[in-house]
């Protein structure tokens, strides 16, 4: 019996290195360990060996039958792994460049203004909208800007036919004319108007202005406006965001100067100068940035705010002319030619 | 605006370096935007010498030999020249070995052409007095012989160039500037001394010439309220002093003679306008102040004729308009060279009929610019005044008659009550009281009183009294922005940020703005911005001709951006076509921004999202991929509507109307419109519209707008709904329709059916398309649509009789009308 059982491990070694598909596998399996395979047939004899012999002729069944196993697992081990090998292809080069193009990319100017809403976002502003068609009220009326104001002028602002109509955009009075607003202060009108104090918005937006288009200058751009109001505020306050927010932007080397100025719907007001030694284009200079003062009373007043309880700022900049700073981009009008090897460099 | 630092002089005794003094303007809040220095810089080892002798260099045709003699500076030196007025007996300027001139030119010994040269002769350029390079620097003056050249020459000047806000015309003038600078350095102010004080001596009364102007009337008070006139004989028209035109000419003024310069230079000084008649001219000897006829003309002294209307003022004689008040005189009236006798006018016209009349003739000058910004109302006859004192100090004559003064002085009395508590609490930090009054005083704010609040800790409160110069200041606030200029903005003290919370949220339509943009950059769009304002042309593919013309403007500023955008895709075509054209490989871009939709004849303002999808131009990628088609623009807008909180699943698309212009028929799709305050089109861009631009290949493209108001600014929070665990029965059924049959209608029809199949007894889990067939084995006009159906119980698992006993009601329902057939 030693004999048979050593032939037939050693008849299974052979057989089963020859095996390469399932079927295969199936049909050596059945021959060896099946209800009628070889080895099945020697243990059935176990019947037939005398009862002294059994301890010794099962141990060697046994270790046949392990022996056997181990070569059908292998068996099998090598035809699972030929089959996943079947599923590939040949080795990849990974140097090769994905063929999709991308990665998508923002604008640098909303990528720009989007720092800028989360660098306010932190100090509890948050972001208002409104409409870019607008009517006189909210751009200069309600601005304190009066209708003989050089702003006003056809020439610096685009208006719209006397008969034109917005339906959404609702006037204040029915002969103001509609136009294109020359400044995101309108949002802050809208948003008193519909509000109580206090109030912390941040409104960026595009705005229109009558102008030559030149490296500097774009008949559309856009700014970004904070406004607070709430019971005394003061300008060490309005100097405080200001010098808080372009060092977050820009760095702890960033300084801030305030330039006393004019500007209609505030009071007092100032122009807003920056240094920060690092930006190529600044490097010690001071560079005009923005716009602010104080909320002018009469704009309280003219939305119904009591300029006696309430106080506020408001701070106004383009971004463009941020971006252009940021980045060093010495042209305005790249912005809006959206030439690709422009868009990729931000992102 | 310019301003003369020399001039300045006069006023106040600046002391400070030119950078302080540039510095102190700015911080008082006028931007100065160029510093121009005239005169000589300062220069060593370059002296008077004289031209002794000239003579031909030998080996040079334009060069000469000269010996120059630069007395004890050295003697006579030999020097070599290539000026053409090197000539014997010049005066000129010599620069000696040692002497560096502007540009770091070093001048040493030298050998030109072998010609041995001890110096440089100068032209006006090369020792930094402008750009005159045409020939030497002779000096008029016969100066000593080796006098330094910083002493030979008069002493420059610098001009500072000064934006002047618009709420301070008071300081359109050199006075105003002083009065500025004399504050913030603490110096006095010295206004000039005034000899004629308008009366007229009684010693001359005899000699009066009433006949040189009889009257003076006045018809239009509420333009005009205050109007005066002197009459000065016997003057003699010539060249202003010296001192006059150089400071005229510094500030960027020609002189002309020395009365109309002495008005020029009164209005500089002052900021008051004003104009001289030539008596003679005046015809009737009158001066009407009155509204122009309608059409009546002028022709002014820019020698352009201008046609008046009825709400424009003038200045006439007794016949005809002779000044556009305010503005500009007449060739008619106005000095001349041979005028003997003058009347002078000095004027305070109301700044919104000047203004008015300047916007409506498109005509301005210095004048106007004052008084469109309002001039001192009190400031009137003092000006006339100095006027007239250097009218006789400069042409002669004498004043001939009493002043025709029409109308009062306009009134002036303002007090402004300020605390120097509520100073405090505006600008958040300490200023001590006395600093606060100082700065008012120094300004001419005078405080009238000062007295301690009623409430102790408020602090004093001062009475301050405004001049006349000064209508901006008005409340206590303006005050507060006098005190904080004066103690200068740079020294505001540094703080935190205080920021206590706020419940509030972003826009709806900011939230949305930021989701589209998420979505697209990743699926790896190009984010553009593109100009709001398009061309005429461009519209027709995107809106009706009758719904562009309510997006025109009045006043476009070029013919090719004057309307609003009716689309985004416009945008981006233009956008892909600048790429292609750049050879730059572009497929996907995107924009987000305002578009203009119309609404029962009315534009609308909305939100809008736009992307496009091109092919690829000659595509070099290694590796192809499959290309967009509409489905693909379909799943983004499904996207990008779901940010708007629009499920784009439950509502009808309907295939884009015959001939669009911007869409491709058969191969677009739109859904939604304004009513609903939400719309959508996506699919193939037209392809002519597309070759008509120029750009190759084939674009797809999606956009979804939506009024703002409809975006919600809380989305409905989801409830979870329980799902079954057991396992689900599937059956496909394919169906012969119509081939154009929408796919829609035939799984709408399923899922009806199989709902009513399955009833309450288990649940029909999905319907979906999972193959459309149209060709061989069907017959023409016919498509198969396959579905695959999907049951499911939450209780059980479902048994195949069931199942089967459903899908067979639900092939027989479906099949009852006959429009459509199982197909075997």
């Amino acid at each position: 019996m030693q004999a048979q059982l050593t032939a037939i491990v050693a008849k299974a070694a052979t057989d089963l290195a020859a095996i390469n598909t399932r079927p295969e596998f199936e049909a050596a399996k059945a021959r060896y360990v099946g209800p009628n395979g070889e080895l099945t047939a020697l243990m059935k004899q176990m019947g037939a060996v005398p009862k002294e012999q059994r301890p010794v002729v099962g141990k060697l069944i046994n270790e046949a039958k392990a022996q056997v196993q181990s070569q059908l697992d292998a068996a099998l081990n090598r035809i699972a792994n030929a089959e996943l090998a079947a599923q590939l292809g040949p080795a990849v080069d990974v140097t090769l460049p994905a063929p999709d193009g991308g990665p998508g990319t923002r604008h640098p100017l909303t990528l720009v203004r989007e720092e800028m809403c989360r660098i306010l976002r932190k100090v509890g502003f948050t972001v208002a909208d409104g409409p870019e068609v607008e009517t006189e009220y909210y751009c200069f009326d309600a601005l304190n800007t009066p209708s003989d104001h050089p702003a006003r002028d056809a020439q610096d602002t685009f208006y719209f036919p006397t008969n034109a109509r917005f339906g959404n955009v609702a006037k204040m009075n029915p002969e103001e004319r509609y136009l294109l607003r020359t400044h995101t202060s309108s949002v802050q009108i809208r948003t008193m108007l519909q509000g109580q104090p206090p109030i912390r918005i941040v409104s960026p937006g595009r705005v229109y202005r009558r102008d030559t288009t030149d490296a500097t200058h774009s008949a559309n751009f856009h700014q970004l406006e904070c406004l607070y109001v709430d019971k005394n505020v003061t300008v060490r306050d309005l100097k405080a965001l200001l010098d808080y927010i372009f060092a977050s932007l820009l760095g702890k080397d960033t300084k801030t100067r305030f330039r006393p100025h004019y500007f209609g719907y505030t009071e007092p007001s100032f122009e807003v100068d920056l240094t920060a030694h690092h930006l190529p284009k600044v490097k010690k200079e001071w560079i005009e940035i923005g716009g602010c003062g104080m909320v002018d009373p009469t704009v309280f007043a003219g939305v119904g705010y009591d300029p006696e309880v309430w106080s506020g700022y408001a701070f106004g900049m383009g971004l463009e002319r941020l971006a252009m700073l940021l980045y060093g981009i010495d042209d305005i009008r790249y912005f809006y030619q959206n030439d690709l090897r422009f868009l990729k460099q931000f992102a | 605006m310019k301003i003369s630092l020399n001039w300045l002089k006069d006023y106040v005794q600046l002391d400070a370096s030119v950078e302080e003094i540039k510095r102190a303007i700015t911080f008082l809040g006028f931007e100065v935007e160029q510093v121009i220095s005239t005169g000589a810089p300062q220069l060593s080892n370059v002296v008077v010498g004289e031209i002794l002798t000239r003579a031909r260099h030998p080996n040079a045709d334009k060069l000469s030999v000269c010996t120059v003699d630069v007395g004890p500076a050295g003697g006579v030196k030999t020097i070599v020249c290539g000026a053409h007025n090197c000539d014997a007996g010049n005066r000129v300027l010599v620069a000696l070995p040692g002497a560096v001139l502007p540009g770091n030119f070093a001048i040493k010994l030298s050998k030109i052409r072998g010609q041995a040269s001890e110096g440089m002769m100068c032209s006006p350029d090369e020792i930094g007095m402008g750009s005159d390079h045409s020939g030497l620097l002779i000096l008029e003056s016969k100066l000593t012989l080796g006098t330094p050249m910083n002493d030979a020459l008069p002493p420059g000047d610098t001009v500072f160039d000064i934006e002047i806000t618009p709420n301070r015309p008071d300081a359109l003038c050199h006075l105003g500037i002083a009065r500025e600078l004399a504050a913030w350095f603490k110096l006095p102010l010295r206004y000039p001394e005034e000899t004629f004080t308008g009366g007229i001596d009684d010693s001359t009364t005899g000699s009066q010439r009433p006949d040189l102007l009889r009257n003076v009337r006045v018809e239009a008070p509420e333009d005009c309220p205050l109007y005066s006139a002197h009459v000065i004989a016997g003057i003699k028209i010539g060249p202003s002093p010296a001192w006059m035109q150089e400071r005229l000419k510094a500030v960027g003024l020609r002189p002309i003679n020395n009365v109309v310069d002495v008005g020029n230079y009164v209005m500089l000084e002052t900021g008051q306008p004003m104009h001289a008649f030539d008596a003679r001219k005046l015809g009737g000897n009158e001066i009407v102040v009155r509204r122009a006829a309608e059409g009546e003309k002028i022709t002014t002294l820019d020698g352009k004729e201008r046609t008046l209307t009825s709400k424009m003022l003038v200045i006439a004689d007794a016949t005809k308009p002779v000044v556009v008040a305010g503005i500009m005189g007449g060739e008619n009236s106005g000095v001349s060279d041979d005028t003997t006798d003058l009347v002078l006018e000095c004027a305070f016209f109301k700044r919104q009929s000047v203004r008015a009349t300047s916007k409506a003739l498109g005509l301005s000058s210095d004048s106007s610019y004052r008084y469109e910004r309002g001039v001192d109302p009190h400031g009137t006859l003092e000006a006339a005044y100095r006027a007239i004192d250097l009218i006789l100090a400069t042409a002669g004559g004498r004043v001939v008659s009493p002043v025709f003064k029409v109308g009062g002085d306009v009134p002036w009395q303002r007090e402004i009550v300020v605390t120097h508590d509520y100073i405090t609490e505006k600008i958040g930090f300490d200023i001590p009281a006395p600093a606060m009054r100082a700065a008012f005083e120094a300004l001419e704010l005078i405080v009238t009183r000062e007295q301690p609040t009623e409430h102790p800790n408020r602090g004093v409160a001062w009475t301050v009294s405004v001049p006349s110069w000064r209508d901006d200041l008005d409340r206590p606030i303006d005050l507060v922005e006098e005190v904080l200029r004066l103690h200068g903005t740079e020294k505001i003290p540094p703080a935190t940020v205080s920021a206590p919370g706020l419940v509030a949220d972003d826009a709806p339509i900011v939230r949305f703005n930021r989701d589209v943009t998420d979505y697209l950059v990743g699926h790896d769009f190009h984010e553009c911005v593109n100009y709001t304002l398009r061309p005429a042309a461009e519209l027709a593919g995107w809106t009706s001709a009758n719904a562009a013309t309510g997006l025109a403007l009045a006043n476009p500023f070029v013919e090719d951006q004057s309307h609003l955008r009716p689309t985004l895709i416009a945008g981006l075509l233009e956008s892909l076509k600048l790429n292609q054209s750049r050879g730059v490989a572009v497929t996907r871009l995107f924009e987000t921004g305002r578009i203009f939709v119309e609404r029962d004849g009315e534009p609308l303002e909305c939100a809008a999202v736009g992307f496009i999808l091109a092919e690829p131009v000659h595509d070099r990628a290694w590796l192809k991929r499959e290309t967009p088609d509409f489905y693909t623009t379909k799943h983004h807008v499904f996207a990008l509507a779901e940010a708007a909180g629009i499920d784009l699943g439950r509502q009808a698309l309907t295939p884009v109307a015959a001939a669009h212009p911007g869409w491709q028929v058969g191969q677009a799709a739109a859904a939604g419109d304004l009513s609903h305050g939400w719309l959508a089109h996506f699919g193939l861009v037209n392809l002519a519209l597309v070759k008509s631009l120029g750009i190759e290949g084939r674009v797809y493209g999606g956009t979804f707008a939506i009024l703002p108001a409809k975006l919600a600014s809380e989305g409905t929070r989801r409830r979870y709904s329980d799902f079954s665990l057991l396992p689900a029965a599937w059956r496909d059924l394919a169906l012969v329709v119509d081939l154009a049959t929408p796919a829609a209608d035939v799984q709408k029809a399923v899922a009806k059916a199989a709902r009513a199949a399955v009833g309450n007894a288990f649940a029909l889990e999905k319907v979906a398309v999972f193959d459309v067939y149209q060709g061989k084995g069907l017959p023409e006009g016919k498509k198969s649509l396959a579905f695959n159906l999907v049951f499911r119980s939450a209780e059980r698992t479902l048994t195949d009789d069931e199942v089967n006993a459903a899908f067979a009601r639900i092939q027989k329902d479906v099949t009852a009308d006959g429009s459509m057939a199982v197909r075997t």
